[in-house]
């Protein structure tokens, strides 16, 4: 087969991707390009007491370092305005950077880090969250306060900000429980972790300047180019090449500022590869470490009355994107049940680590994993079937969640049973090995997104969209969309994207919104082309535009194919007069009304738009001598609403299963004393393996579903990493009879669980 | 040091001066131009980097540029015949196994020398040939399938 002869579902960037031809942003060189390195803190907490550039810059071949005094005086970042591009006055985590350089080459940029004096007062780190937010604790911010901090945030001390979920009465119904459960569970901090480690190369032309940078959001990168140097948006252009993974690793804006600050500064483009580690230590969106507190109130007949918790999240030593996420960790800790008395509290608290933010699904494996695990201790406790205790309290279309949302037509109690069913729930299993279960469930974003549509007069059509490709097939799913509305064949449609001076603005590859938003976009632009060849074809067909169907290539009378016009013709007539040009805009979806609940600190994450839901079911052989747990099956049964490109859809569960066990068993931070982290490499910080793969079986209850993405589909690349860890945590401890309550549940952890247990037993 | 040598890749001899401190990966992707190999790690922890010596599946991100001076070096961008993808790119589009692509490849690299030292290889035997790749996105199931399907088309 050529290249240019593909069959449907082949990405039409893949060609590119398997022949080496496809350029990542790491790939580029423009004439001229200097090489941008950067000082880092390399402590957790300071005071710098001398920064001295001077030599860095007399070294020849340098010709640029900046540092805070070189860029506008200003904090950012979106909601506590806690950061800005260089350290100033204090460091707060090692990864924090102090000062960049631009040299002609890689050496003599190292050399200039060399030769930057960074000398510093040490001050006392805070890395315990529980110590953080007891009195007298040293604070990450003492100026908090008088920082700018938008929508509802209450904060105090070293808690960023602190959320709730709060429906019932949930101290009463505790009282009135047959038996009360009460569970802790720690997860560690992780890592996005792609295997592309980011790159940025600015060039400046005049007073404009472009940015190749891989980034999964080019308007938010955009954005914090335009705040951070003060420069207006059409004088910004961010161009995403191919780009190699992120899964939420790359949100946000992280260093393209310095990086058109060190272009600007030089009269040369920069660019900017980072290092593994720089990779782990740099960004500020690490998956936050948690301490999670529940406790259910249950009924000896299995039903749920009430729960309470408190959650403690490390948000690192500034607030990127996380101020959002201390309630989404409140809604998973609630978990899809009907629980009519709830109160969770959460609180996001500072600390000298690596700033956390939005990692694939964020907070949602941590809470699931701790809820589903609490939830098999609860079963347990009144003597009742995981499953059976789970078809209880799961909700069901028509049933009202933790927070007084009533969900309209859902499909998790299909999830559970086929997942459960594919599994041999039930069934015996050798010695050793085990399931377990676990629900989850994930929200719909919605947010405002563009698209361009143009028809040529060769019939070929270009969809100019703001969505981002970081892997998940948004160059499939699109295509397939425009391709249905117009009659032709997917490779026709060609898509224009990943620059911010050619489409309107989007979220990009974030939340699982490149269907639901962008999708609808291109949908609707789609539309108003069909809708104009239509109008043509009716003159040619002597019939009612209504009427007119476009399927195969061809514009033809509904009922009668045989009445028909090539779309290829209306196109070559539309070039010679009025073009064939669509524009949408997405309506935004409203959230659904709440009734009930109350919600401190709310941050738009109780009431879920189109809510995703699915149940995982593990089977785990745990190596009882060695602590080793080894996942050898993996069933999942997702409702994320119509799904319109299987391939696609499966390569989101595999992928996400596996990150899910990664997360469960072997990727963890560790820090050090000092606050650093002491695993910042591949070998150190493990993740999975294709020896490590376990086979994944997966089905999709497919609901149309209102008021979501184009053909009731709702979003898929987070959900799937939501409760892989619940599964496995609960098919270790029915393997095994022991609990493992840190996650991840590594061989030692799980040893040291077992051994635990057994000295118990002995004594 | 400045040395200049010369780099058989793919088939076309390149004369280069390089540094001996260089590594083959750098040299490959800046000198030569085949930006293919990838640079995920520089340590062989990633994989994404690996490229073939005289057969041999090799990191080229820690393997120093001047030590492949004389042997065969084969690149991505060497497995297919002109316009005629090689099956393994062929297949691993076909079956999914692509996602973002950065890890592919280097994945396609260590399956190819896989194939031509095992052209029916035991599922065991594709997971240990493809154990020091790394892949974030797809959870590796259709980048076996696709080296089974690979295997399949090639011994019939």
């Amino acid at each position: 087969m050529a290249i240019t002869d593909l069959p449907e579902f082949i990405r039409a960037d893949g060609p590119d991707k398997v022949t080496g031809s496809g350029r990542y942003t790491a790939d580029m060189t423009l004439t001229g390009q200097l090489v941008a390195k950067f000082k880092y803190a390399e402590v957790s907490h300071a005071r710098i007491t001398n920064l001295d550039v001077s030599a860095a810059r007399a070294i020849p071949g340098v010709f640029a370092v900046l540092t805070a005094d070189d860029v506008p005086d200003l904090r950012y970042t979106p909601v506590i305005a806690d950061r800005t591009l260089f350290a100033r006055d204090v460091v707060r985590f090692e990864g924090e950077v102090v000062a960049a350089v631009a040299a002609i080459s890689a050496a003599i940029a190292e050399q200039a880090i060399d030769a930057i004096v960074f000398e510093y007062e040490a001050l006392p780190i805070v890395t315990d969250l529980e110590a953080a937010v007891a009195d007298g604790s040293t604070l990450v911010h003492p100026d908090l306060d008088s920082y700018v901090i938008t929508g509802d945030t209450p904060h105090e001390g070293n808690v960023a900000t602190h959320s709730s979920i709060e429906m019932g009465d949930a101290e009463a119904a505790m009282a009135s429980a047959d038996v009360v459960i009460s569970s802790r569970y720690v997860a560690d901090a992780s890592h996005a972790a792609p295997i592309e480690p980011r790159a940025i190369i600015a060039q400046w032309e005049g007073d404009k300047v472009t940015i190749w940078t891989s980034t999964q959001v080019p308007y938010d990168a955009r954005d914090g180019v335009c705040e951070t140097l003060q420069l207006p948006s059409n004088k910004v252009r961010i161009i995403v090449p191919h780009l190699g993974g992120g899964f939420g690793g790359k949100c946000g804006f992280h260093f393209e500022a310095h990086i058109a600050a060190l272009a600007k500064a030089a009269k040369r483009p920069v660019k900017l590869v980072f290092s593994r580690w720089e990779e782990f230590v740099a960004p500020d969106r690490r998956r936050e470490g948690m301490i999670i507190d529940v406790t259910t109130g249950v009924m000896h007949d299995g039903t749920i009355v009430a729960r309470t918790g408190a959650l403690l999240l490390d948000n690192g030593a500034y607030s990127a994107d996380a101020t959002f996420f201390p309630q989404a960790a409140a809604m998973h800790v609630a978990g899809p049940y009907k629980i009519p008395n709830i109160k969770i509290d959460s609180r996001l608290v500072y600390t000298n680590h690596q700033p956390s933010g939005s990692v694939r699904a964020p907070t949602a494996p941590q809470g699931c994993w701790a809820v589903e695990s609490h939830t098999d201790e609860v079963a347990a406790a009144i003597s009742m079937d995981p499953l059976d205790f789970r078809r209880k309290n799961i909700v069901h279309t028509g049933a009202i969640g933790p927070v007084g949302q009533t969900y309209d037509e859902i499909g998790l109690d299909q999830c559970l049973e086929l997942a459960t069913k594919s599994a041999g729930w039930g069934n015996e299993l050798p010695d050793g090995e085990a399931l377990g279960i676990a629900v989850g469930w994930w929200p719909s974003f919605a947010a405002s997104a563009g698209a361009f549509a143009k028809m040529h007069g060769d019939g070929k059509v270009q969809l100019i969209t703001g969505a981002n490709e970081c892997g998940t097939g948004s160059v499939m799913t699109l295509r397939m969309i425009a391709a249905d509305e117009l009659g032709l064949d997917q490779t026709d449609i060609e898509l224009v994207y990943q620059d911010t001076a050619a489409a309107p603005v989007g979220p990009g590859a974030t939340g699982s919104q490149t269907l639901l938003n962008h999708g609808r976009a291109v949908e609707t632009a789609s539309r108003q082309i069909a809708d104009q060849l239509k109008e043509l074809a009716a003159v040619h067909l002597e019939a009612n535009a209504d009427d007119i169907v476009l399927s195969g290539g061809m514009a033809s009378v509904a009922g009668t194919p045989t009445v028909s016009v090539p779309i290829v013709e209306l196109a070559a007539e539309a070039a010679e007069g009025d073009l064939l040009l669509g524009s949408a805009s997405a309506p935004v979806h409203d959230s659904p009304e709440l009734f009930g609940s109350t919600c401190l600190g709310d941050q738009d994450f109780a009431s879920w738009l189109a809510p995703q839901f699915s149940c995982h079911v593990a089977r785990v052989r745990v190596d009882k001598d060695t602590g080793v747990a080894r996942v050898l099956q993996v069933h999942t049964a997702h409702d994320s609403g119509t799904i319109i490109n299987p391939v696609a859809a499966h390569g989101q569960i595999e992928g996400g299963v596996l990150m899910g066990i990664g997360q469960a068993l072997t990727e963890g931070t560790q820090y050090g004393e000092d606050g650093r982290q002491q695993n910042a490499g591949l070998l150190e910080y493990k993740l999975q393996t294709i020896a490590d793969a376990p086979s994944i079986h997966t089905q999709f209850v497919e609901i149309f579903t209102p008021n979501a993405g184009p053909k009731g589909a709702k979003g898929l690349a987070e959900a799937p990493n939501v409760a892989t860890a619940g599964a496995i945590s609960n098919a270790v401890a029915r393997a095994t009879g022991v609990r493992v309550r840190q996650m991840p549940m590594t061989a030692e952890r799980v040893w040291d669980a077992l051994t635990t247990s057994a000295r118990e037993d002995d004594s | 040091m400045t040395n200049t040598i010369e780099l058989t890749v793919n088939g076309v001899p390149y004369p280069v001066s390089i540094a001996t401190d260089r590594n083959l990966s750098g040299v490959l992707r800046n000198e030569i131009g085949l930006t293919g190999t990838k640079e995920g790690c520089d340590d062989c922890e990633c994989g994404a980097c690996m490229v073939l010596l005289d057969g041999q599946p090799v990191n080229a991100c820690s393997y120093l540029a001047v030590q492949a001076q004389g042997r065969e070096i084969t690149t991505v961008e060497g497995l297919a015949s002109g316009e005629d993808m090689h099956p393994l790119q062929r297949n691993i589009l076909a079956t999914g196994g692509v996602q973002c692509g950065f890890c592919t490849p280097g994945m396609l690299m260590s399956a190819h020398a896989l194939l031509e030292r095992s052209p029916d290889p035991t599922l065991e035997e594709i997971k240990i040939g493809l154990s020091g790749n790394l892949c974030r996105c797809t959870g590796y199931a259709r980048i076996l399938d696709a080296v089974e399907a690979t295997a399949v088309e090639i011994n019939s």
